[in-house]
């Protein structure tokens, strides 16, 4: 893992310090000068002065070249104090001073090109000696910490979401799921059954005409025995007893019509469902946003078909650029949130239009309302008024999402006891306009 | 002799026309799609079979069973459902007491078979109704508990005082060594006994002893694991885990009543005939079980 990494790294100035020995001011500065030389000390840029503990300057490598490099340097200078050739205003940081103050303190004194070192000190006192370097280092270990825990959160974030949008799609799922074995088992069992009644009903019909036509047989048989004959008759009247053809047949004639009527629901639902899901399609697609609402429908039917009357007033479209199967799963979740606010049977008002920059649709239901207090909070992640299993909470939280996503807008308003009114606004993509104004020359 | 009675429920005329066509020539078939007429004809006529869907606009079959349980006890139940949840199912046992759970599609042989079985049951239910003679109890009603845990067992012993002798297995060896005694009144049981899936022991409760009543207590969620435990193991009580304290004592003491009731009148117990066991391997553990209950016996000697 990277992350660990950073633990061999500094993340505060504790582990900046470098005890090098401090210099006294009165020391002489071709003393000061053996130091420089000794290896210990090479990757030392300046030297500490301290006084009583207290640091009183710094002395830089490059201050002693820029002094040594004049003739007659070391005589002139050899002798004297260190104190007088040292700079009075050393980079100081505090121990306990955090690693970002610091290099941002350092930062704004440091001169260039780099020719000292900082001193760190506790309260005031000299502790060691700090490299820039090593600071800078320090830093920038900890911004990469920093961008990998911030990118780390962030995929973390990513993936919860994604594992969201996706619950709530199974969620209501689950609830359509309910409706939809229900919707294609219900046919699925007449017409199974009446296959299967049918099937007995030509073994019975069968021997019937096996009857029949044995004793036409016998009747045009001169030398048919008259015994035999009536026995025929007499089998054929008790099957007739216990077998009403004419009628059974009119009954499944009944039946047959059932069984079309059936297999057409079956087939049906099957193509909503495919319209409705298009699992592959992900994919953006130009639709007349109408089929998402009435596919949508259809997915809700049985969920929604007790609870509400539906009144559609749907403009004829222009195509618009979108993903159809989200859109899907915004207005399934409007519809059902508009059934489920209902306490007795309500009306869903489901109107579309557009204008040159939008398509538009409005969702009203006369159901409870939303209090005022709870308005703003509705396309909050799973904020909901709902029993467990029946909310989620996320319906709207994602809906929001899904339109902005598409550059759109989603808006509400609700009256107490009156009922609630959505409204989404999707803009045209740039290509789409053209294709509203004229319809495409194929 | 008159034909018996069928009366079938469903908001879908299509299944009622369906099925009356099945049933018509054995069967005098009522039908409706309003559970409040079905619940008229029950008090009015002798109704064998009653067979209803679940999901219906105005009332969930399982509802409407329980009331046609209180209206005509001796009408068998059936539950003839499109979709199965959970909490249908579990409503479905604990509220409609059904003698079966189908679903849709079904198959037209099984329907008949079944509702050819629940008419002899309901025949013989009506022929006993009217006299029951009250049997005096010589012996403590016996509870067998089996569940991982104690505390359940410390429950029902909580619950049940010194009325009934409650006896506790943790293993599934234990508990066949006391089903093969045959005088247990009520099973407390969880799915799992260890590793161990219990399924099909409670499947064989009714083949040692028909009277046994069997509730079920579990956190498990499987609806399709229940629905065979009520075709198959016509458990009476399926009880979620927590267990609730006061519904485990209520559902307890109306188990107690009805295994002396079975008592007085055996016939009845086959109100609870079970369906065959369905899955190959727990038909293969059933069979072993009966198999081994000569050995049981001599070892346990009874
Ligand atoms: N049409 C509506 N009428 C009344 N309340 C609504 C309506 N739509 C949404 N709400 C409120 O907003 C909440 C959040 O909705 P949503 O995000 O879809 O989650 P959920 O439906 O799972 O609760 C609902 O619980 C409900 O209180
Ligand atoms: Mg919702």
């Amino acid at each position: 893992m990277r992350f660990n990494d950073n633990k061999n790294f500094a993340r505060d100035i504790h582990s900046l310090v470098n005890p090098i020995a401090a210099i006294a001011p009165d020391k002489p500065v071709s003393e000061v000068a053996e130091l420089f030389l000794n290896p210990d000390y090479a990757k030392v840029l300046s030297l500490p002065v301290v006084e009583n503990g207290i640091p009183i300057g710094v002395i830089s490598r490059y201050r002693f070249m820029d002094l040594y490099l004049k003739q007659y340097a070391r005589e002139l200078h050899g002798k004297r104090p260190i104190r007088n050739y040292i700079n009075h205003r050393p980079l100081l940081v505090e121990l306990d001073q955090p690693l970002a103050e610091a290099a941002l303190h350092i930062a704004e004194h440091m001169s260039f090109p780099l020719t000292e070192d900082f001193i760190i000190i506790r309260h005031g006192k000299y502790l060691g000696l700090g490299f820039v370097m090593d600071l800078l280092k320090a830093m920038e270990s900890q911004m990469r910490a920093n961008t990998n825990e911030l990118n780390q959160a962030y995929s973390q974030l990513k993936s919860s979401q994604m594992a969201l949008v996706q619950s709530e799609k199974m969620a209501s799922l689950g609830q359509m799921v309910a409706g939809i074995a229900h919707e294609i088992n219900t046919p699925l069992g007449y017409v199974q059954n009446n296959v299967a009644v049918g099937q007995e009903l030509f073994i019975h019909i069968q021997n019937l005409i096996a009857g029949y036509e044995s004793l036409v047989d016998n009747l045009l048989d001169e030398q048919a025995d008259e015994a035999e004959i009536s026995a025929q008759m007499e089998q054929i009247a008790a099957m007739r007893l216990d077998f009403n053809a004419e009628e059974m047949l009119g009954d499944m004639q009944g039946l047959m019509v059932d069984s079309l009527y059936g297999i057409g629901q079956i087939s049906e639902l099957v193509m909503n469902l495919k319209n409705f899901s298009r699992m592959d399609a992900a994919a953006t697609e130009a639709i007349n946003l109408n089929d998402c609402i009435e596919s949508a429908l259809n997915i809700g039917r049985n969920v929604l078909k007790d609870k509400v009357e539906i009144i559609k007033e749907l403009t004829e479209l222009p195509k618009l650029t979108c993903t159809p199967s989200q859109l899907n799963q915004v207005f399934l979740n409007l519809f059902t949130n508009a059934a489920q606010a209902m306490e007795t049977m309500g009306r869903l008002h489901i109107c579309s239009w557009y204008d040159e920059q939008a398509v538009h649709v409005s969702v009203s239901d006369n159901g409870k309302g939303i209090p005022q207090e709870n308005l703003v909070r509705i396309f909050d992640p799973f904020f909901t008024t709902k029993p467990i299993g029946e909310g989620t909470g996320l319906g709207l939280a994602i809906s929001h999402q899904i339109i902005q996503q598409h550059g759109g807008e989603i808006r509400v308003e609700s009256r107490l006891g009156v009922g609630t009114d959505f409204h989404i606004s999707l803009p045209f993509a740039a290509g789409n306009v053209a294709q509203s104004a004229q319809p495409s020359i194929h | 002799m008159s034909k018996p009675t069928l009366l079938l429920i469903d908001d879908e005329e299509r299944i009622l026309r369906s099925l009356r066509m099945l049933f018509m020539t054995n069967y005098t078939v009522r039908m409706t799609t309003d559970p409040q007429e079905a619940l008229r004809i029950l008090r009015e006529e002798k109704v064998h079979v009653i067979i209803s869907d679940q999901r219906m606009p105005v009332m969930q079959g399982s509802a409407l069973l329980a009331l046609a349980r209180e209206t005509s006890p001796a009408t068998m139940r059936i539950l003839l459902t499109g979709y199965s949840d959970l909490e249908a199912s579990i409503a479905s046992v604990n509220e409609g007491e059904v003698f079966r759970y189908l679903m849709k599609p079904w198959s037209a042989d099984e329907v008949r078979q079944v509702v050819a079985e629940a008419t002899a049951i309901a025949q013989a239910s009506y022929a006993v109704q009217s006299h029951a003679p009250a049997v005096t109890e010589d012996k403590k009603p016996r509870v067998l508990i089996m569940d991982d845990d104690e505390a359940v067992s410390k429950t029902v012993c909580e619950i049940l005082g010194d009325r009934c002798e409650v006896i506790w297995a943790n293993t599934a060896q234990h508990a066949m060594e006391e089903l093969a005694r045959q005088d247990i009144s009520v099973v407390v049981s969880d799915l799992m006994l260890g590793d161990t899936n219990v399924g099909y022991i409670l499947k064989t409760i009714k083949q040692l002893n028909p009277q046994t009543q069997c509730i079920v207590v579990t956190n498990f969620n499987d609806t399709s694991r229940l629905i065979d435990l009520i075709n198959q193991a016509q458990i009476s009580r399926y009880l979620p885990k927590p267990l609730n304290k006061s519904s485990l004592a209520r559902n307890l003491d109306s188990m107690l009543a009805r295994f002396h009731a079975l008592r007085s009148q055996p016939v009845l117990a086959n109100r609870q005939a079970v369906a065959q066991i369905s899955d190959p391997k727990e038909k293969l553990q059933s069979g072993n079980f009966m198999g081994m209950l000569g050995r049981l016996r001599a070892r346990i000697g009874v």
